[in-house]
């Protein structure tokens, strides 16, 4: 005893406890969940299997009948849309702000700090926020748009189908882009003023700056941003349940929604994890991709 | 006489209440090397980056060979810098570092090329080329730092301070590496650094700069030799000027110093009698010798040798440093007496600084 004390206090068996604290963690709360979420993918389970481990192993069955399944297609179509459309403009419009309070002005990075109260908010309460303003009756969104004169009539967003995916990824987006200008923002402020002072110097315009000095400065952060932001993307549950739970029809169903639909609506469990297995895929590829590059992160 | 290539009249800079620069007239001709030397916040970088136009100017003209340069943005002035931190693009080649001017002016590859290697060859940097930044060393990147200036054949050379991230010996070696590339490519060049050795040993015009006024400016041995006032004087020359408080005799050709028991110097001049001036004895004009045979008196303190040379420092109060090359036996505690040519004798007014002259 008095020797495991003494091992603990000269550090190097407390810097073991602390690595097997971590793994423990991980095995525990990570890998076991994530082996059981495959072999049950693999599994005939329902209501009555739940509670033994002893169930029928059907090997890639629950595959083919997850991809057959019609709504299959349009909830991969949904979620390209909705992955691929946040991004684009969670990014362009957070990189923008990034690059706008990069600007010297009075009161700059107070501003800045302000875009940081829709990340704190959860997105549960987003969502609902969002569900009145998106609202087709009394929205105040519909009421801004006829007012302008941009419609004529209202727009369902939430229950027309050819618009309530859109709904949500607008939310999406506004969620996302504080997320997106804090981390470029940092990104930015790393890149030493001299360079620019050098470019400017060399004869750089402002645009040929931006596209010679910062783009290609910028590749390790905006390559975590970009996958980043497709994970919590393909996280985003909140919101759906909020806005559209995937309706009407499934209209706005994403991958993540219906799995947790498949998993803990309709109880076919087995077609849920599959779904949440090929996600887990998915997004293993891009956090490759994630890691690859901030590997090339520059050094000044 | 040749025609300045770089012209300020009466340039001043402000930062909201701070005055940066105050009434700033030089000329310099072109193929000049001028540095800018003064301590940190006296002005000097922000001169440099005025020149270059990373700063603007509240007051004055500004012209760069012969065309005013107020308001017009960096990219058109046709100046290059190098940087204290070099700051070289960290994603680009050292090829790719120099000719990004070029690729700028959308000049072909041919021509890229063939640039980037001649600059290489005057620069010692043949084989790196295909290198990033981050694989050279501190010397290596600032060669590729005035690479990068010398291949646009700008019409003036800024340097901010571009050897103090360097170690000592690699500094005395850029100090002359730099100096022949600018007499090789009749350059015209303006260099900042808050380091007098620097100033004195690679310009041929040494402007003192404090608190956002020229001190002085001139060649780096009338400065040595005709200090302008108290300030320069205490500048220029390493170890620094001793200064003594003193009173002229009533014949007013010898002051007398206060403290070293009222030793008397002679002085080459005639001055009103008892006036109150500031002796200034510079280290290594202070000769030793006996005790009782030499105008000044002093007790010990510390010895100090560096082997070519010896550093003594006296015991009481003013200290006086005293520099004797070779070696010397006086060891601390011991009594030497040091004696000082009368045309070494510098005097300076106690109120304003200034130069007393006879």
């Amino acid at each position: 005893m008095a020797r495991f004390i003494r091992s603990v206090r000269d550090a190097r068996g407390l810097y073991a406890a602390l690595v097997w604290l971590a793994l423990g963690y991980l095995l525990v709360f990570s890998a076991f969940p994530l082996v059981y979420n495959i072999v049950i993918s693999l599994q005939t389970v329902d209501l009555f299997s739940l509670a033994s481990f002893d169930r029928p192993f059907v090997g890639l069955q629950n595959y083919r009948d997850v991809l057959s399944d019609p709504v299959a297609g349009t909830v991969l179509w949904n979620t390209i849309r909705f992955v691929v459309l946040s991004l684009v403009f969670q990014l362009a419009i957070g990189f923008g702000l990034a690059l706008f309070f990069q600007q010297d002005f009075p009161g700059a990075t107070y501003l800045r700090g302000l875009f940081l109260a829709g990340w704190i908010m959860p997105a549960l309460v987003v969502g609902a926020v969002w569900s009145w303003i998106l609202a087709g009756d009394f929205g105040v969104l519909n009421y801004v748009l006829r007012t302008l004169g941009i419609t004529e009539r209202n727009i369902f967003w939430l229950s027309d189908p050819d618009v309530s995916l859109y709904s949500v990824i607008i939310a999406n987006i506004w969620l996302g882009i504080p997320f997106n200008m804090i981390l470029l923002s940092v990104g930015l402020a790393a890149i030493p003023r001299d360079i620019y002072e050098a470019a400017e110097l060399d004869g750089a315009g402002a645009w040929q700056r931006f596209f010679t000095i910062t783009l290609p400065l910028m590749r390790a952060p905006l390559g975590a941003v970009v996958s980043l932001g497709t994970i919590f993307t393909l996280q985003q549950f909140d919101l759906f349940a909020a806005l559209t739970q995937g309706g009407p029809s499934n209209a706005s169903n994403v991958a993540q929604y219906w799995s947790w639909q498949l998993s803990f609506q309709t109880y076919q469990i087995s077609y849920g994890s599959v779904v949440s297995v090929l996600m887990i895929v998915f997004v293993v590829a891009v956090a490759a991709v994630y890691t690859r590059s901030t590997r090339h992160e520059q050094s000044y | 006489m040749t025609s300045p290539q770089i012209e300020l009249e009466h340039v001043d800079k402000h930062y909201g209440h701070f005055h940066a620069l105050k009434d700033i007239n030089l000329e310099i001709g072109k193929g000049r090397f001028v540095a800018l030397v003064g301590p940190s916040g006296c002005g000097k970088s922000t001169l440099l980056r005025s020149l270059a136009g990373l700063e603007s100017i509240t007051g004055g003209i500004m012209k760069i060979a012969g065309e005013t340069m107020n308001g017009v943005p960096p990219r058109r002035r046709d100046v290059a810098m190098v940087f204290q931190s070099y700051a070289l693009y960290p994603h680009m080649t050292v090829k790719e570092n120099l000719t990004y001017s070029m690729r700028l002016k959308r000049k072909s590859r041919e021509e890229r090329d063939k640039a980037a290697k001649e600059v290489a060859e005057i620069t010692g940097l043949g084989n790196l080329l295909d290198r990033y930044p981050r694989e050279l060393s501190g010397g290596q990147r600032q060669r590729v730092a005035m690479g990068r200036a010398i291949i646009r054949h700008p019409k003036a050379f800024l340097f901010d301070e571009p050897l103090s991230n360097l170690d000592a010996a690699l500094r005395v070696h850029m100090r002359k590496e730099i100096r022949a590339l600018h007499d090789r490519l009749g350059a015209t060049s303006v260099y900042v650094t808050h380091d007098q050795v620097e100033a004195m040993t690679m310009a041929d015009h040494v402007v003192v700069m404090r608190e956002g006024v020229i001190e002085q400016a001139g060649a780096p041995l009338d400065l040595y030799d005709h200090p302008a006032n108290r300030f320069v004087a205490g500048f220029i020359g390493s170890p620094a000027m001793n200064f003594v408080e003193a009173t002229t005799t009533e014949a007013g050709d010898a002051v007398v110093l206060e403290g070293f028991d009222g030793a008397v110097l002679p002085l080459g001049i005639k001055l009103a009698p008892g006036r109150r001036v500031v002796a200034g004895l510079r280290p290594e004009h202070l000769l030793l010798g006996a005790p009782d045979k030499s105008a000044i008196r002093i007790g010990v303190g510390v010895v100090e040798f560096t082997g070519a040379a010896s550093y003594l420092s006296s015991a009481g109060e003013p200290e006086l440093t005293v520099f004797h090359a070779g070696r010397t036996e006086v060891r601390p505690g011991e009594a030497v007496g040091l004696t000082i040519a009368p045309q070494h004798v510098h005097l300076f007014d106690p109120e304003t600084g200034r130069r007393v002259e006879g």
